[in-house]
């Protein structure tokens, strides 16, 4: 098949993984609090009956900045499967969640105002690891794209344990897990007022749920560059850490945005960063 | 060819002149909108002459080689300086001044000053070409968005004696000593121009003449002097080893030895030009100035002056520790100016650290030396001059209407001035929303760094990570307060029907000019700045440059089209002012709370500016000691090691 293909296929299943990835997560949250928990296909559930609600608009540009962030995430997968630069694609991701940011923001109430600028705030912690880790996947297989990488013999994860490491925390704040969840008080904890989304209702919601979903199934699609000897190899991965995101959603409270912002730069810069370092000393 | 330059060069200088004289707006409007329009059709048509051939080199008519001319004009810049400079009680820059003008009398008298080649006085190749389109078209159209500007600006200011002639003669004599500067070959006719432009943007800085402004010039003044200071040593380095001062041939190939010390103190003057730190205060110091002269200095002019030394010199620096400590120079200048800009609140200076920021990319591109890399120090050079330029004089625009530079009073701007806010969001999208312009260039940079073997290559990328993502930060805040929508009254409505009509042009041309560079950047790179990388390093062989495939060029163009055009949009529905959530204490109108105690609070939202985690006058002094301390060593290892 055609790289370009895979970049369509993207677009068509990743919600549905995505969708499913949540399923799976409400269940298993529940469980670790003692509840039975929603069926597998709740999110889907949820999904139709949001898009089927009326909105609340509350200025005309939130609803096409959402319909911007839906559209850059799903972009940004199919750019990424279909054999766009890696390291162009840290710049697009980048722009598909200042979209979210911008729909937050410009609905200019206190509760979405203070979500947009806290998912602003874990957009700057987090957008350097991601340019790291595309930099370092891209020195290791000198590849640059994600046909070349999963073809390379060397497997990635071994010569970058460090921006592994950095990732499963970066995880935590684009999973919008505690206690880096700081913009959305979200998922498990079912907040009526919610960051950044507190003022989108109905469709304007399903939209948000959407696009979470692609960007999950884009951390999973990373996870696979790191893990590139075999996709089912990176599946699996992707699946214990994300067990162990919600193991530490549930058993943590959230961070406050300076933690945030301190912690996620010091480990991007000292894991990722030495890791990178030692690749470039150790290649000469 | 010949003509048309004298034209660019002499033509403006002319202007100038007789704008001196004219204090009558009527009649000076009309002479600084044909002038402007002469020059840009100049530049046009020499690079249409020009061509797609390679380099070329030319002199004057008759071969008249300009000796005693340069040391006559060098002389009564230094005067001037002297003069002025002691009339203020200043007198550090009289004696810089009088200092560099020793060294040229000295080479002059003992004979020492080489002859220059009278064949190959200018340097015309496709560098040149990109800076005399920058210089030509966006120069021009900011001197004509300074009619309206400047009219307004006397309006809301009274207490500023005008003398607009005095204004608008430096903005022609300083787009003369550009395009002189950009088309010059021979060393000590360049450090002419050089000067000249130092000169006009230090009467431009002090135009108010307010104590506080007079302080800011002379702090450029200085710091310009400086590093003419640096370029009049290297003259005089090169003139005494007999190096000839012909700059193509200096910069063919990779320096060594005295012609490397050469090249650094070159590089240094370059990097004072361009406001690197530690030399970045005057520059934050020029946006005290008028609008017109800060949107000139950033994008089109002056800092473009110094990063087009840079690159010069590029080829010199190749594989030289001399070039790796410019470049990080220039990476440090990015990485700190990025940090001082997340906690700033004035969108000037807001604008200012992004362009301090991205002149430090170019000069860190041009410090390396490869192909690739002089690619995106060109290609920053176009993008950043359109979007800055539109940017600085939007925001003069706004400054004008709304009495404000503070980025939290800009909230509601879609509302309140609709079509300025499209003018805006598209300079912001030109400036930085992935994937364009700017960051297609950042891209490649990390691509060109991964290549850079060693350590060295491992900090250049970490830095680059960081001042990438923090540029999202300060951009992101400006953008939520732009795109944020209220309902405004009639009053409100007709504040933007007072926009004159000269910057609604100059701006919408500016606005289209991004757009139009993004959708032809492909011929951009494969007709232009391909072919002026791999001409300025001819052993690198052949390369192809970043491959931008058909479907990125779409999403490119979505992207940066999306916000305008929205705006657009969104600016022609009726807004409804649905209330938002406010636990359920919602007043009559919108945005007012009820309050805890009874009564009613209109509602004020406020950016983060990362208090507590990031100190910007800290990071300011920082970077200000490493880029200072790295600077140092640049000319240590030049002079000392070489």
């Amino acid at each position: 098949m055609s790289p370009a293909v895979y970049g369509v296929l993207f677009v068509f299943l990743a919600p549905v993984f995505g969708g499913l990835l949540a399923g799976v997560d409400r269940r298993v949250s529940a469980r670790m609090q003692g509840r039975i928990g929603p069926p597998l296909l709740q999110p889907f559930y949820d999904f139709g009956k949001l898009i089927q609600k009326q909105a609340r608009q509350v200025n005309p540009v939130v609803e096409p900045l959402l319909l911007g962030h839906v559209f850059f995430m799903a972009v940004t997968g199919a750019l990424l499967l279909s054999g766009t630069d890696l390291i162009f694609i840290a710049f697009v991701f980048a722009l598909a969640a200042l979209f979210l940011v911008l729909a937050a923001g410009s609905v200019n109430s206190p509760y979405s105002f203070a979500g947009a600028e806290r998912e602003l705030i874990v957009l700057l912690a987090s957008e350097p690891f991601f340019i790291l880790m595309m930099a370092g996947i891209c020195k290791v297989t000198g590849a640059s794209t994600y046909a070349g990488v999963l073809a390379s013999p060397q497997l990635v994860a071994v010569q970058l344990p460090g921006v592994l490491l950095a990732f499963l925390l970066v995880a935590t704040i684009k999973l919008r897990k505690s206690p880096f969840d700081i913009s959305t008080s979200h998922h498990p904890h079912q907040e009526l007022v919610s960051g950044l989304t507190t003022d989108m209702s109905g469709r304007m919601l399903a939209y948000v749920e959407l696009a979470h979903w692609y960007e999950s199934a884009l951390l999973c699609a990373f996870m696979v560059l790191l893990f590139n000897w075999s996709v089912p190899l990176g599946l699996v991965v992707f699946a214990i850490a994300y067990a162990l995101e919600v193991l530490v959603d549930n058993s943590t409270s959230r961070a406050k945005w300076q933690l945030v912002l301190r912690s996620t730069w010091a480990a991007t810069l000292i894991f990722s960063g030495g890791n990178v370092l030692a690749l470039f000393l150790l290649s000469r | 060819m010949t003509s048309l330059i004298a034209f660019l060069i002499g033509f403006p200088i002319l202007v100038g002149a007789v704008l001196l004289l004219v204090t009558r707006a009527s009649l000076r409007n009309p002479i600084v909108l044909v002038s402007s329009v002469a020059v840009a059709a100049a530049s046009v048509a020499t690079v249409v002459t020009f061509g797609n051939g390679d380099g070329v080199f030319f002199g004057l008519p008759g071969g008249i080689v300009p000796g005693q001319a340069l040391i006559a004009v060098e002389i009564a810049m230094t005067a001037f300086i002297v003069v002025i400079g002691l009339m203020n009680r200043r007198i550090a820059a009289p004696i810089m001044a009088v200092a560099q003008l020793a060294i040229a009398l000295f080479l002059e008298v003992t004979g020492r000053m080489p002859d220059a080649d009278p064949q190959r006085l200018f340097w015309f190749d496709r560098l040149s070409m990109v800076m005399v389109l920058v210089i030509g078209l966006i120069g021009t159209l900011i001197c004509v968005n300074a009619i309206g500007y400047m009219h307004d600006y006397h309006r809301s200011n009274p207490m500023i004696k005008g003398r607009r002639n005095v204004f608008f003669s430096l903005l022609f004599i300083f787009l003369a000593g550009m395009f002189g500067l950009v088309t010059c070959n021979y060393l000590p006719m360049m450090l002419v121009f050089w000067e000249i432009t130092t000169l006009c943007s230090f009467l431009l800085i002090g135009y108010t003449r307010t104590p506080e402004t007079i302080g800011y010039a002379f702090k450029a003044l200085n710091m310009n002097l400086l590093g003419g200071l640096g370029f009049g040593l290297a003259i005089a380095l090169l003139a005494d080893q007999h190096l000839g001062l012909d700059l193509a041939r200096l910069t063919a190939s990779p320096a060594s030895g005295t012609l490397l010390a050469a090249v650094a103190l070159l590089a240094f003057a370059g990097i004072t030009k361009s406001a690197q730190m530690p030399f970045s205060s005057w520059l934050i110091g020029a946006m005290y100035a008028p609008s017109p002269t800060s949107a000139l200095l950033h994008s089109s002019t002056m800092v473009k002056a110094g990063v087009f030394l840079l690159l010069r010199l590029s080829p010199a620096m190749s594989g030289s520790t001399v070039g790796y400590l410019v470049t990080f120079v220039g990476l440090g200048t990015f990485l700190f100016v990025s940090l001082v800009a997340v906690t700033e609140q004035n969108t000037k200076k807001v604008l200012a650290y992004s362009t301090i920021g991205s002149l430090g990319l170019i000069g860190a591109c041009a410090g390396i030396g490869t192909p690739e890399l002089a690619w995106v120090g060109v290609m920053i050079i176009i993008f950043h001059a359109l979007a800055k330029g539109l940017l600085f004089l939007v925001v003069g625009t706004i400054e004008n209407r709304l009495y404000t530079k503070d980025i939290e009073n800009f909230d509601t701007l879609l509302s309140r001035l609709p079509k300025v806010s499209v003018l805006a969001l598209t300079g912001i999208a030109g400036m930085f929303i992935a994937p364009f312009g700017i960051v297609v260039a950042k891209w490649a940079a990390i691509r060109a760094f991964l290549q850079v073997p060693g350590g060295q290559g491992a900090a250049m990328i970490v830095i680059m990570a960081f001042g990438s993502s923090l540029t999202i930060f300060y951009w992101g805040k400006l953008l939520i307060k732009v795109l944020s929508m209220r309902s405004v009254g009639e009053y409100e409505r007709s504040i933007e029907r007072r926009v004159s009509r000269y910057e609604w042009l100059t701006e919408g041309a500016l606005a289209f000019g991004v757009i139009a560079v993004t959708a032809c950047i492909g011929i951009i790179s494969d007709r232009v700045v391909g072919p002026y990388a791999l001409s300025a390093f001819p052993t690198a062989g052949s390369h192809t440059f970043l491959n931008i495939e058909p479907a990125m060029l779409v999403v490119m163009l979505v992207a940066v089209l999306f916000l305008p055009l929205l705006a657009v949009w969104a600016s022609t529905r009726k807004y409804d002012a649905s209330d938002f959530y406010s636990s359920g204490r919602n007043a009559n109108a919108s945005h007012v709370m009820g309050a805890a105690l009874g009564g009613s609070k209109s509602v004020t939202l406020r950016n983060y500016y990362l208090d507590g985690v990031v100190n910007g006058a800290l990071m300011f002094r920082v970077g200000t000691l490493a880029c200072g301390g790295i600077l140092v060593a640049m000319i240590a290892v030049g002079m000392v090691v070489r």
